[in-house]
């Protein structure tokens, strides 16, 4: 998304959305010291999950400048968890020990839970900007609060958004294949879309399940599998580059599907995918979690980031980043302190209406979920990922089938 | 009393009154500290003891923690009690993998890559059961986190720290037992030339196995441990290959084949990562990987000056004689 057009609103205009949001949520509440917000934000940003890591610190380091403009000022402590669970817990523990008041993160599912644990001990509040599995929220944690979807919401809404996708065009598929990486963000995926496709009345069936090794150097086997069963829509959850090799494959040998639509897996919206791939990277669909293109807030996040990281993608990790760390401070900005134990008060009632993701207001139920997360249809178009679905906040219209792969300019 | 035996009274005397001394984040490190040297130690035992290289350790871990939390989690079973069943299952799958590797014959470097090929094959067969969690993870329920509750591992961080010392005590007085004692010299024997040790009647297969299954069950102890500290288990994370690697690096460092060198690997690699991230953040230096960059070269140093580890270095400089701990010339 970065590059989009009118990025009109700038920071004053963010200011401006924001005082209107705190004149909507009543942040009337009183003013709590000049003293910035210390949050801890715990990302991996070495390691394997270092790419997803550095996305999310990118935003990160946006974020205190617009959240300075709304009154909540908030030093940020970035740690490095090294995608290793031992260090994630001992890096909580050094944040806190250094002063910081809330904790964000931590990306992965297991350093989530482990850092979920001394924040308990501790009573300082955790605001998890992604993670998805669902236990997280089962553990009984009374500090812990997450902006993001669950594994099975996400496949849900993710499967759920295609039938709109053929609503919209007028064009229905006859036919699925699903192939999929068998890692284990993988292997999960495919255990969710298997369990949940034949409880959401899919207009197409699903005739094969193929996965395949991530780090095998070319999926000729696997793709040519997929193109002998005649299906006209592929369904891939990839997980790094291996969603490169699928479309070179699927090229290569000819095999031209209506659309390859991922249900909620990264891969094909990030840099390397649009490099790699040119014209062949385009038309492809992925339903997830997205930034809200029609929102202030996130025009002026946009804007932001584009200045300092004019080369990076603007996606999804960054938005759920800045809207974790928007959450504390809004929470500290109501209890009027920076106390842990008056933003852990205030988080539970937390209603943020204007925010940068798709979806309704940023609340949490008793569990201290966000509910109102809601998934939306990117597709590419000239390197770009643009929303296509819901319609209300769509930029561009879903090509659906998509053109051969010699068709295109 | 030996001098020795000061150095490890003086040593287990700062452990036990640490957490008067230090907050919360020393005592993390700490416990991670220990977790890798009894773990470090457990690995010693098959490796450094009886020369059997095993690059898939993590196999043991995984399988003790997913037993007794998977006991704990689908039927109540407390930890006390799923500890047994864990040690049991990975004395059967080490036994398997021994019995499989020394019946035909397979050595070194080729038996490292069995134990990896176990690793592996049981990441995956673990990734398919559902009611482990599959990819999606099994999660224990964290419950109390204030009391002592040593029967079903449920309470405060001090407790677990205090366990995990007293574990790494534990198995260094039994290897310290274990090294002075007939098998420990069978070890030894097998160890130095499994050849000349079987022309003198040591049963080289029954000597090795011995040692896979003591080593993976005293491992398998060290994740339950992992299980219940951590209270989610992946199985990416309790059966990768980065923590195979992660389990024999302390004894390395410290000195493989002796009774101190895991202690002294862990006490010396655990601080030294913290010491690094401390001090690349003291200096300014933001870019992610410093450390690991400077780990890397740490290591490469350690390796490079001091081949057979830091404590047999140590040991010599201190004017320590090898026998007086009974490792022989370890």
């Amino acid at each position: 998304m970065s590059g989009h057009s009118s990025p009109t609103v700038n920071r004053r205009g963010f200011l401006a959305a924001g005082a209107a949001g705190a004149a909507v949520l009543g942040f009337g509440a009183p003013l709590r010291a000049a003293q910035p917000l210390k949050v801890g934000l715990l990302l991996p940003l070495s390691g394997g999950l270092a790419r997803e890591g550095q996305s999310c610190k990118r935003g990160a380091e946006v974020t205190p400048g617009l959240l300075a403009d709304m009154g909540m000022p908030v030093q940020l402590m970035i740690a490095d968890t090294e995608t290793n669970i031992d260090t994630a817990r001992t890096r909580a523990e050094k944040l806190i020990a250094d002063g910081a008041q809330v904790l964000i993160g931590a990306f992965d599912s297991a350093h989530t839970l482990a850092v979920a644990q001394v924040c308990e001990q501790r009573g300082v509040p955790l605001v998890v900007n992604i993670a998805a599995a669902p236990n997280i929220t089962e553990q009984g944690f009374k500090t812990l609060f997450r902006n993001f979807p669950t594994a099975p919401k996400l496949v849900t809404e993710g499967l759920a958004l295609m039938k709109d996708v053929f609503k919209v065009t007028g064009t229905t598929p006859t036919k699925a294949v699903f192939l999929h990486n068998n890692d284990t963000f993988g292997t999960a995926m495919a255990g969710a879309v298997n369990k949940l496709f034949p409880t959401l009345d899919m207009p197409f069936p699903l005739v094969e399940t193929i996965s395949y090794d991530g780090n095998a150097r070319d999926l000729a086997v696997e793709v040519g599998k997929a193109k002998a069963t005649g299906a006209d829509l592929v369904l891939l959850v990839p997980h790094g580059d291996d969603c490169i090799r699928a479309i070179r494959e699927m090229v290569k040998q000819r095999f031209e599907p209506k659309a390859v639509v991922s249900p909620g897996s990264p891969g094909m919206y990030e840099t390397q995918f649009y490099k790699t791939l040119g014209k062949y990277s385009d038309y492809c669909m992925t339903n997830l979690p997205w930034i809200n293109p029609k929102s202030a807030m996130s025009q002026a996040l946009l804007k932001a980031f584009s200045k300092s990281h004019p080369d990076a993608l603007f996606e999804m990790n960054i938005g759920f980043t800045f809207e974790a760390i928007l959450i504390a401070a809004d929470a500290a900005k109501r209890a009027g302190s920076n106390d842990p134990k008056a933003i852990l008060a205030a988080l539970p009632t937390t209603n943020i209406a204007e925010h940068v993701m798709i979806g309704g207001p940023i609340a949490f139920d008793a569990k201290g979920q966000n509910t109102n997360t809601r998934s939306a249809t990117i597709q590419n178009f000239g390197g770009k990922p643009l929303v296509v679905l819901p319609s209300d906040v769509a930029e561009a219209k879903p090509v659906f089938p998509a053109p051969g792969w010699q068709q295109r300019g | 009393m030996s001098r020795q035996a000061i150095l490890l009274c003086l040593l287990l005397a700062a452990f036990a009154l640490a957490p008067l001394a230090a907050g919360p984040y020393l005592l993390s490190v700490l416990v991670v500290v220990m977790y890798f040297a009894y773990v470090g130690q457990a690995w010693n035992i098959m490796m450094g003891f009886a020369g059997q290289l095993s690059l898939g350790h993590t196999l043991y871990v995984g399988l003790g923690a997913y037993t007794a939390g998977a006991l704990f989690v689908h039927l109540g079973v407390p930890a006390a009690l799923g500890l047994f069943a864990a040690v049991a299952a990975a004395v059967l799958v080490g036994g398997a993998v021994g019995a499989l590797g020394f019946r035909f014959g397979v050595k070194g470097v080729y038996f490292a890559l069995l134990t990896i090929a176990f690793a592996e094959f049981t990441r995956i067969l673990f990734e398919h059961i559902p009611g482990l969690g599959g990819p999606g993870g099994l999660f224990l329920p964290v419950g109390d986190r204030t009391g002592i509750d040593l029967i079903h591992l449920r309470g405060h961080p001090l407790m677990f720290y205090y366990l995990i010392l007293a574990m790494t005590v534990g198995i260094f007085l039994l290897c310290r037992k274990l090294v002075r004692s007939r098998l420990g010299y069978t070890w030894l024997a097998v160890r130095e030339d499994q050849e000349a040790a079987a022309a003198l009647g040591i049963n080289v297969f029954r000597a090795k196995l011995y040692a896979v299954m003591l080593s993976a069950g005293l491992t398998a102890l060290g994740g339950v441990f992992f299980a219940f500290y951590y209270n989610n288990l992946f199985p990416n994370q309790a059966f990768g290959m980065n923590r195979s690697i992660e389990i024999i690096l302390a004894p390395i460092v410290g000195g493989l084949g002796t009774l101190f060198g895991p202690i002294l690997g862990a006490l010396i690699l655990t601080p030294l990562g913290e010491g690094i991230t401390m001090a690349t953040e003291a200096l300014g230096f933001k870019a992610a990987g410093i450390k690991q960059l400077c780990y890397g070269l740490s290591l490469l140093a350690i390796v490079k000056f001091l081949p057979d580890g830091v404590w047999p270095w140590i040991r010599t400089r201190l004017g320590l004689e090898p026998e007086e701990d009974g490792e022989g010339d370890r």
